[in-house]
């Protein structure tokens, strides 16, 4: 039964908005109705913002203001569909869209640009709620130690460690938690290979190998000269001095060219 | 006949043209839902948003409340602290004393259904009758809000007045054309309302209530009659109506006044006399000669009544001043039916009544000289002048003169009288002066209304001048240049040094204090052009040249043969570049009613009215072009052409008129004729005649033209194409004759209603692209640079405002790539279109513009909350995809979504909203990535944006102290290391 009447009334709503559609220009003549409705701003006494709020129907063309009370009325508002914004620099109003017809029945609606005709239903006298100041700023990225030591990245793995831990002391082995643990300790172990082992080979390496091994230090000469991995890759330096070098040579006189052959073919 | 051939082959070429509807918008869920996604993305890519901490660091914004109509200062003790104002422009306002800034403000609509009728102010609420007596509010002027707001009787409204009794004022009456209404002060209802008797014959224009009981209302019949009705306070009933005989009557407003107890008091202009006529008693009038009261009468006597304006408790005091012309007034006073004369005042500028506790005073205000001006007060009962009152002062020469006095009155501790003085000028400016002449401050209220202005380069300063010059001198030898170059280097070196010492010794300085004033003496270029001369033109006839970084007002010169309506135009001749010869600009006043034009030349830098002669215009000027063919003095020229398409050139030197000659070939200029929806293109002659080429006529029975819209002549463009997914290019159509052309329908019903855009060539009046919108309406709003048109509409059947782009390309292979001419233009470009819902009401748009043209466009969107928002070019591409290839994404074109996104961060001006927006400037900086922006309507908004972020300075949030400190760090790292390795190898080599 309740299905039903939803669905009536819905229909009801279809055919007042294409009434509306096709009567919403013809102004001038006919009644004039008013708006009315009201603004709240959680937290905040009307009067420490209503002095800088005003009520805009469809652009600038009626212009309401607030009383002290936070309610607003819009008057001589002839028939038709209009948004209703409430600006205010301060915080942030959605807009409503009110049907109003040529009999003087108002009622309110979301605001849909792209399905003019859709009807979601807000309460009329409309009531609107602020979502609080609007973001204008960006925020700065900031860098600093506490960033770092507070970044979630290392914070999670950290927590892992400390309940994990804590849960063997306690040898809390529930089956279920089982499989989410090992994902966490995989985790943490990953943190610990990131974090924990380069400062380990940092600090401790030189102190591990001795360093005045010729054999270790040819070795490890080798090992660097794999770590770079463009042997093709001529030297910076190298290339610009062959650079310049071809470039005199093209300035330069036959004679020069021969030389240069000559140097080749030493 | 040639123009007929052109007309026909013209109207022929029109039926040729297709016309390219416009796509429509549909309902594309998943597209949306698509775009969303990407938007995300989109956030990281576009960002014209500032940082909190940069808010007022490069932006300001003042405010204005336009020039008042009533003004009542809030209490009468001397801590009052408020001035309420209505003004003009619509805006009821409350203004603090003592610094003249906005307490608060409330902007109603714009024209006359905004207009403020009528104010009065009671206590702590002020009352107001706008939208031509329609509306009846009270507001609370310590909140700024609504107390309450009711609807009166259609009707335009005569009069209102407050009514009191003994215990207090209780209602207010408002006197409509045809109708009275008695309104409860508290809640606003009504207790009556009476149609009035006759009201299509008797004008009734003056209330009045004794306290009483009743409510009397006097009305006329020019030349014949006055009628005095007294009404029942309680139920509106009449108690009585008197028909009085008065054939001297010409009209109640100025000419008449209540005095005293209910006593009428007219002035009789033709038999140089006064008539009084108890209201509450049935007296005949009584006629009373001025001559008798010793009074020098003018030839043309215009006489004119003031009466005390005091409080509704307190009756309204015997006293009243009698103007006879224009600086000569009299203070009379009547006693039992005779009048007698207190004081006559006969070089009085203004006077004004004022009240406070039991005393009644006058202010007469008098000029000493053009500038300098004295107050006065006297007491209304005896004419005596009252002890220390005497207040003098100088106005700004360049100011307009007194029009408006309002006085502040107060008792002091030892029961005289102080006052305060609100003086209003001619070129709308508020100046509130305290004893004994300090003004305390100024508000400029022209500002309020700008019409045009333009941002000129700042000079050099000396140092970079004598660097200048250095280049601009004739040689003499090698050695004198290069001490010549040593010397300027050592200027360079000295002035670094000097800043750097400023630099530290303003570090240490709070931030307030630290930004030095800025006076007209040390105004200097920086070092990117940033801060400029901001010159703006008034609707009153006021120039102000304003610091754009600061806002600081620098100089200001007003125009008082200005007359209201005027048009104006402004040129800038000649920059600051060329620097022994100062910059000037040439102002075009247009006077609405004669439609003659003069020319107004002045330093943009100083103000300073220049020199030079220009042409006095005999007939109404049409068009003004400004070429760029210099003379010897680098002053670009000015082409006027009047109604009879004659050419005026300014300046109009020998040298010039050669340069014309010479190139008159390609000089080009349109005409257009909107009542007659023609627009014509002319060309010039060697001998300066002009000849009429192409005529391109729009139907006026169906459409009106409403914009007609060119490029700006200071654009670049950087690319001459856009690279394409497939690595080909598409040129674009870079005509710089390009107008777009809108027109409306006339038909406004909402199924026929239609927006039509023409581009045409400026210089063949080719035709190249037409497109109609149905069902779409005005406002329409264009942008038109590069190979772009963007224009806003209202859609009648969606009701939404939408935008379209269009888009104009060459193709894939340029015509002609090293120049543009629209005679040698076979192809006719291909045109790209799109539309978008755009989710606001717009009040104005205007592009970004940098110097170079390679930063991307933004487009700045003024919106009726006040908001300026900046929304990158690019979700305004008609190449957007409906579905996103490899090709496009490669493009970076942002997938198609109907509706375009309103970011909070995208606002320019944060919460610094900017009321009714009529304008908003775009200018060039010197730094490729910055753009400065100047918006304009209510309020003043100047700031800098920067559409591809700051790509080619250091931000100014750079951490120079991290890098720094790290810099540091590492060399005394290394420093340390290199020791350490040293005592390492000495230890090894000791072993």
């Amino acid at each position: 039964m309740m299905a039903v009447e939803v669905v009536v009334s819905r229909f009801l709503c279809f055919l007042l908005a294409l009434r509306l559609g096709a009567g919403s220009e013809a102004e001038g003549v006919g009644e004039k109705f008013k708006i009315e409705g009201r603004a709240v701003v959680p937290g905040v006494r009307p009067q420490d913002w209503i002095h800088t709020a005003r009520v805009l129907v469809e652009g600038e063309e009626h212009v309401g203001f607030f009383k002290t009370d936070g309610t607003f009325t819009v008057n001589d508002v002839p028939s038709g569909s209009y948004v209703v914004e409430i600006v205010s620099p301060a915080y942030r109003f959605e807009p409503v869209r009110v049907d109003i017809t040529s009999k003087g029945k108002i009622r309110a609606r979301h605001v849909n640009y792209l399905k003019a005709s859709e009807v979601i239903r807000l309460p009329y006298p409309i009531q609107i709620k602020s979502s609080g100041p609007p973001p204008y700023f960006l925020k700065r990225e900031t860098w600093g130690w506490t960033d770092f030591l507070m970044n979630p990245m290392h914070l999670l793995p950290l927590k892992v460690v400390v309940s994990y831990l804590f849960e063997q002391l306690q040898s809390v082995h529930n089956a279920f938690h089982h499989v989410e643990h090992n994902v966490n300790i995989f985790v943490s172990c990953i943190w610990v290979m990131m974090m924990i082992l380069p400062l380990l080979i940092i600090l401790l390496l030189p102190k591990v190998v001795n360093t005045n091994d010729p054999e270790m230090r040819r070795e490890m000469e080798q090992s660097m000269n794999m770590l770079n991995p463009n042997h093709e890759l001529p030297d910076v330096s190298e290339f610009m001095t062959r650079l310049f070098s071809s470039k005199s040579s093209k300035s330069g006189s036959g004679s020069k060219a021969g030389k240069s052959g000559a140097l080749k073919r030493r | 006949m040639l123009e007929d051939q052109t007309f026909a082959s013209m109207l022929g070429f029109w039926r040729t043209v297709l016309s390219v509807h416009s796509g429509t918008l549909e309902d594309r869920a998943v597209m949306v839902v698509l775009s969303e996604i990407w938007l995300l993305f989109a956030l990281f890519e576009f960002s014209a948003a500032i940082y909190e901490d940069q808010v007022g660091k490069f932006d300001w914004r003042r405010q204005y409340v336009g020039k008042p109509r009533f003004a009542y200062f809030d209490t009468p003790t001397q801590n009052a602290r408020k001035l309420m104002v209505t003004t003009e422009n619509n805006v009821i306002a409350s203004l603090n004393l003592r610094n003249g800034e906005i307490i608060w403000r409330q902007v109603d609509k714009e024209g006359p259904e905004g207009n403020v009728d009528l104010m009065l102010f009671h206590g702590q609420d002020a009352l107001t009758v706008s939208g031509g007596g329609r509306l009846l509010r009270s507001w609370d002027t310590n909140i700024g809000g609504l107390n309450w707001e009711i609807l009166l009787e259609t009707g335009s409204l005569q009069t209102g007045s407050l009514i009191g009794f003994a215990e207090g004022v209780k209602y207010i009456a408002i006197l409509k054309k045809a109708s009275i209404s008695l309104h409860y002060l508290s809640n606003g209802h009504q207790k009556w309302s009476e149609a009035l008797p006759e009201s299509e014959k008797i004008q009734y224009q003056l209330l009045y209530s004794s306290g009483s009981g009743a409510v009397y209302l006097v009305g006329m019949v020019a030349g014949s009659h006055l009628v005095v009705i007294r009404y029942d306070i309680e139920d509106g009933k009449i108690i009585e109506q008197v028909t009085v005989s008065a054939p001297w009557i010409r009209r109640l407003r100025d000419l008449c006044g209540i005095v005293a107890d209910g006593i009428l008091t007219c002035v009789d202009r033709e038999s140089h006399s006064l008539w009084i006529l108890p209201l509450e008693s049935e007296h005949e009038p009584e006629q009373i000669v001025l001559q008798s009261l010793e009074l020098e009468l003018a030839e043309k006597f215009e006489g004119k009544i003031l009466t005390t304006q005091s409080s509704p408790l307190v009756a309204s005091s015997a006293q009243f001043c009698l103007q006879l012309s224009e600086s000569h007034y009299a203070l009379l006073q009547l006693h039992d039916g005779v009048v007698s004369l207190l004081r006559d005042f006969v070089q009085a500028v203004l006077v004004s009544f004022a009240t406070t506790g039991d005393k009644v005073v006058a202010a007469i205000m008098t000029a000493k000289n053009k500038t300098a001006f004295g107050v006065n007060l006297y007491s209304a009962e005896n004419g005596r002048r009252l002890l220390d009152t005497a207040m003098n002062f100088n106005l700004d020469p360049n100011c307009g003169q007194p029009e408006q006095l309002y006085i502040h009155a107060f008792l002091k501790k030892d029961d005289s009288v102080g006052y305060r003085a609100l003086v209003q000028t001619l070129d709308h400016a508020l100046i509130f002066i305290q004893q004994p002449g300090r003004i305390i401050w100024t508000r400029e209220e022209a500002l309020a209304e700008v019409v045009t202005m333009e941002m000129v380069d700042l000079p050099l300063t000396g140092t970079q001048a004598e660097l200048e010059g250095e280049f601009g001198k004739k040689a003499d030898g090698p050695m004198a240049m290069f001490m010549k170059r040593l010397s300027s280097q050592l200027i360079l070196l000295q002035a670094w040094s000097s800043q750097l010492l400023k630099m530290f010794y303003d570090a240490r300085k709070p931030r307030s204090h630290s930004r030095n004033e800025i006076t007209i003496e040390n105004l200097a270029r920086d070092e990117f052009n940033l801060q400029k001369m901001m010159v703006m033109v008034t609707a009153s006839g006021k120039l102000f040249g304003i610091d754009s970084s600061s806002g600081t007002i620098l100089w200001k010169q007003y125009f008082e043969n200005v007359k209201p309506g005027s048009s104006f135009k402004l040129a800038v001749q000649r920059t600051t570049a060329h620097f022994p010869h100062p910059p000037q600009c040439t102002l075009i006043i247009k006077d609405k009613a004669t439609r003659l034009s003069s020319l107004h030349v002045f330093n943009p830098i100083f103000g300073k009215r220049s020199h030079i002669n220009p042409p006095v215009l005999t007939r109404p000027i049409l068009q003004s072009l400004l070429l760029p063919i210099m003379d010897q003095d680098y002053a670009k020229v000015l082409l006027l052409i009047d109604d009879e398409h004659k050419v005026t050139v300014f300046p109009s030197s020998r040298n010039i008129l050669q340069q014309l000659q010479d190139s008159a070939p390609v000089i080009f200029f349109y005409l257009v004729d909107p009542i007659l929806g023609k627009l014509n293109g002319f060309r010039l002659h060697k001998d300066l005649r002009t000849e009429q080429i192409w005529e391109v006529v729009i139907p006026t029975e169906t459409q009106k033209i409403v914009i007609v819209k060119g490029k700006r002549s200071n654009e670049h463009v950087h690319s001459q194409g856009r690279v394409m997914g497939d690595r080909s290019v598409l040129y674009k159509y870079l005509n710089p004759n390009l107008l777009a052309v809108v027109t409306e329908s006339i038909d406004t019903h909402h199924e026929r209603t239609f927006i039509c855009v023409y581009l045409i060539d400026g210089v063949t009046g080719r035709i190249i692209h037409e497109s109609v919108q149905r069902k779409a309406r005005g406002p329409v709003y264009v942008v038109h640079s590069e190979n772009w048109v963007v224009y806003q509409y209202w859609n009648t059947k969606s009701r939404r405002n939408e935008m379209t782009v269009l888009e104009l390309y060459e193709g894939t292979e340029q015509y002609n790539s090293t120049a543009f001419s629209s005679l040698d233009r076979p192809f006719s470009p291909m045109i790209f279109q799109q539309s978008y819902i755009f989710p606001s009401a717009i009040s104005l748009v205007e592009a970004t513009i940098t110097d170079k043209g390679i930063t991307s466009r933004h487009l700045l969107i003024g919106l009726h909350s006040g908001g300026i928002l900046s929304l990158p070019k690019a979700f305004l591409d008609p190449r957007r995809p409906e579905v996103p290839s490899e090709q496009s994404r490669e493009e970076n074109l942002i997938p198609y979504a109907p509706e375009l996104p309103i970011r909070s961060e995208w606002y320019i001006n944060y919460n610094q909203s900017v009321s009714r927006v009529r304008g908003i400037y775009t200018a060039p900086s010197g730094l490729e990535s910055t753009c400065l922006v100047v918006v304009y309507g209510l309020d003043i908004f100047q700031t800098r944006v920067y559409p591809s972020k700051q790509f080619d300075v250091l931000k100014d949030d750079y951490d120079y102290v991290l890098i720094s400190s790290v810099l540091f760090g590492l060399i005394f790292t290394t420093m340390i290391t290199k020791r350490l390795a040293q005592v390492k190898l000495l230890n090894r080599a000791w072993r």
